[in-house]
């Protein structure tokens, strides 16, 4: 069962390293915190219900569309709020509120427009049946979902690392101010990267459905939470440290369902307050501040 | 002394006549109100819309003909529901319960959906000496010596639920080798207390045995490892006990394992069958058995439309793609219009103990598309049963849920997996 467990944990890990890099990486760019972050999760696996059951498009392609989709949607929404934002005295803490209440207005709106029923994907588009891995049966949604997850690790990477926009893009992480005085354009590199971030939440929604059995409008909430702990692990502003973040909280969460089930629940808050007691800058802290 | 005695028993005998005058001479209110609290949003919104919507198709059907007939007043009065969205928040509902009565002072208070969100109405209506219409709020504990503003409406308290589960594994079960079973169950008190009473019975009998009892959290949506664990036990039979949400995660979950039980059992497989089936598949559904809800299966009645009767009219009212699904909530909501309407018309008066005692008046005599009617001395419902149903394939390539236990409801026989 322990075995079975830790393999299990790393697999579903790796999607929820999905679900939060998007949310990193806006921190890390624009020190500001996107608690709608879940509810672009939930509307990227309702845009895959939708392309699915309308036009049967795969929800692989479906995550492609998505993926254009959200980045074509993301910048405007950059320079619509955040700009406005950054100029506040206390722009961290005001990020909180405001897009607490973009969040409230999304999952208002997609309930009104959706209902309130659960909506899913059926299995067999990504396969039915276990993948074995040392034992444990992991159902094979989950392993496409730590793949494409893999993917979008790897291409993150290489974005800040292999590109010259990556390169602009952790100048900005590490001083904006400074960037700013170089001349970078510092709002064109965030906007790119909000609609980047958002482009990571909505492919997480595509296979949120395969991943949590059925969405709701609701989901968002819970997302966050789970998102916030999994970043705050693995190193806030750190897109890359998400990984383990993920990780550890996937092996956490199997763990405590194997030996103390009934409070499973309360595993991203106790992650949350744990490290933040005991290493708040995170598992890669050190690594963050000199990006 | 015999004088004044006297004079003192007249003048009580006047005083009880002029207030009994009075009473009489009470005018009619314009409108009978009604306040209820519905989810639009949350983990329990699956649940509560239904209800809602059923009762609002009752309040729109009965405000069409007229109102309904209040006795004490002899006339039909029109009814205006006075609604709040608690978001699945028992904190928000409170706040809400506690609204509705101290200001709206609605003449009926009706709880929202499920235990969760009644568990907080319960000591609100009793504090403010208010009769609650508990629609399918079923834990246990609601329902006590000491309290006479509850009655529960729709479904039988959680406690009696499992005795068929029980019963059916001990005198079918057994025969075709069912011998353990393993019960998983998200910790609310609806599912909470079914699995603490499906224990209890399993134990009592001693007939199967429990190797695998867990609780997990109702926002659980991976059951994977669950199933894994559940597996090493090696169990003939699994119970998982949990909201609609969950039974969709758990039945594909399932699926994907690849690990075959030869009972499986979920309540909302059949209780929210389309929803299910709409979202698990008919693959993952297929033989798993669940209780037979009143959406699926016609009962006699002595009030109000049959079965195929009310569906239509949801239908009509709530297009399939409207987003709420048609299934036992959608009974439950309707159901409850049902009873106010029977209490409203036998009523002695508009005080919250007749309306106590007239709901308590039509225990045993009326027969709904719900089933039977029937409380007990606390205000618990034991008429309306819960007869065992198998998803079983039928000729058009889909599922259909065949009663299979008790035997006066089967319609047909259980099969159990290798």
């Amino acid at each position: 069962m322990l075995i079975g467990a830790i393999v299990a944990g790393v697999v579903f890990g790796l999607y929820f390293t999905l679900v939060g890099l998007g949310l990193n990486l806006v921190f890390g760019v624009m020190r500001i915190v996107n608690l709608a972050h879940g509810d672009f999760v939930m509307l990227g696996g309702y845009a895959a219900w939708w392309l699915l059951s309308a036009f049967g498009i795969h929800p692989l392609v479906a995550a492609v569309i998505v993926l254009v989709v959200f980045v074509a949607l993301g910048m405007p929404l950059y320079y619509l709020i955040v700009p406005q934002l950054q100029r506040a005295r206390d722009s961290e803490m005001l990020s909180l509120i405001l897009f607490f209440g973009l969040s409230q207005m999304i999952e208002a709106v997609a309930t009104i427009f959706l209902g309130t029923t659960e909506r899913s994907l059926p299995g067999r588009v990504l396969g039915i049946g276990p993948i074995i891995v040392l034992g444990a049966r992991l159902p094979k949604p989950w392993v496409f979902s730590a793949a494409v997850s893999a993917v979008a690790v790897a291409a993150v990477y290489v974005y800040l690392y292999r590109t010259r926009l990556g390169t602009l893009t952790r100048a900005v992480m590490v001083s904006r101010d400074e960037a700013l005085a170089t001349g970078i354009d510092v709002h064109r590199v965030s906007a790119i990267a909000f609609g980047i971030s958002l482009a990571l939440a909505g492919i997480a929604g595509v296979f949120a459905p395969f991943m949590l059995g059925s969405i709701t409008p609701d989901i968002g909430v819970g997302l966050n939470i789970t998102a916030f702990a999994v970043i705050v692990v693995g190193t806030l502003g750190n897109p890359l440290g998400t990984v383990v973040g993920g990780i550890v909280y996937g092996v956490s969460l199997m763990l405590m369902q194997t030996y103390f089930s009934s409070w499973a629940n309360l595993l991203p808050n106790l992650l949350l307050i744990a490290v933040l007691l005991v290493r708040p800058e995170g598992l890669f802290g050190r690594q963050v501040r000199r990006a | 002394m015999r004088l004044r005695r006297g004079v003192l028993a007249a003048l009580a005998l006047l005083a009880t006549t002029m207030g009994g005058l009075a009473a009489r001479a009470a005018p009619a209110p314009a409108e009978i109100k009604i306040g209820t609290l519905y989810a639009s949003s949350g983990p329990f919104a699956s649940i509560s819309m239904p209800v809602f919507d059923g009762i609002k198709l009752w309040v729109q059907q009965v405000n069409a003909r007229g109102g309904v007939y209040v006795k004490p007043f002899h006339k039909k009065i029109p009814i205006k529901l006075v609604a709040y969205d608690d978001q699945s928040s028992t904190a928000t509902a409170a706040t809400l319960y506690n609204q509705l009565i101290t200001q709206d002072h609605v003449n009926l208070l009706l709880s929202d959906s499920g235990s969760v969100l009644t568990s907080v109405a319960v000591p609100i209506a009793k504090e403010h000496k208010m009769f609650l219409f508990d629609v399918s709020g079923t834990g246990g504990t609601f329902f006590t010596k000491d309290n006479p503003y509850i009655g529960l409406m729709a479904i039988p308290v959680s406690t009696i639920w499992p005795k068929a589960i029980s019963d059916f594994l001990d005198d079918v079960g057994v025969k075709h080798g069912i011998k353990t079973v393993a019960i998983l169950y998200a910790t609310n008190d609806f599912t909470g207390t079914q699995a603490s009473a499906l224990k209890g019975f399993l134990e009592k009998d001693g007939k199967v045995k429990i190797v695998y009892d867990q609780g997990v959290p109702t926002s659980t949506s991976n059951y994977t490892v669950l199933i894994n664990n559940i597996a090493a036990t090696k169990p003939d039979a699994v119970a998982e006990l949990g909201f609609p949400g969950n039974d969709i995660a758990f039945l594909r979950n399932l699926q994907d394992s690849g690990e075959k039980f030869r009972f499986v059992f979920t309540i909302y497989g059949g209780a929210e069958m389309d929803e299910v089936l709409k979202n698990a598949g008919a693959a993952a559904m297929k033989d798993t058995f669940s209780y037979v809800p009143s959406a699926l299966y016609q009962y006699k009645v002595n009030f109000g439309p049959t079965l195929p009767q009310y569906h239509a009219a949801w239908e009509k009212a709530y297009p399939k793609g409207a987003g709420v699904e048609w299934g036992s909530n959608a009974v439950y909501g309707y159901m409850t219009g049902l009873v106010i309407q029977r209490a409203l018309a036998t009523t002695s008066g508009m005080s919250q103990l007749d309306l106590h005692h007239a709901v308590f008046a039509l225990s045993g005599k009326l027969k709904t598309l719900d089933g039977p009617f029937e409380l007990n001395g606390e205000g618990a419902q034991v008429g309306e049963l819960t007869p065992i149903g198998q998803l079983q394939p039928n000729a058009k390539g889909g599922l259909d849920l065949v009663s299979v236990y008790p035997p006066q409801f089967a319609h047909g026989k259980a099969v159990f997996g290798k």
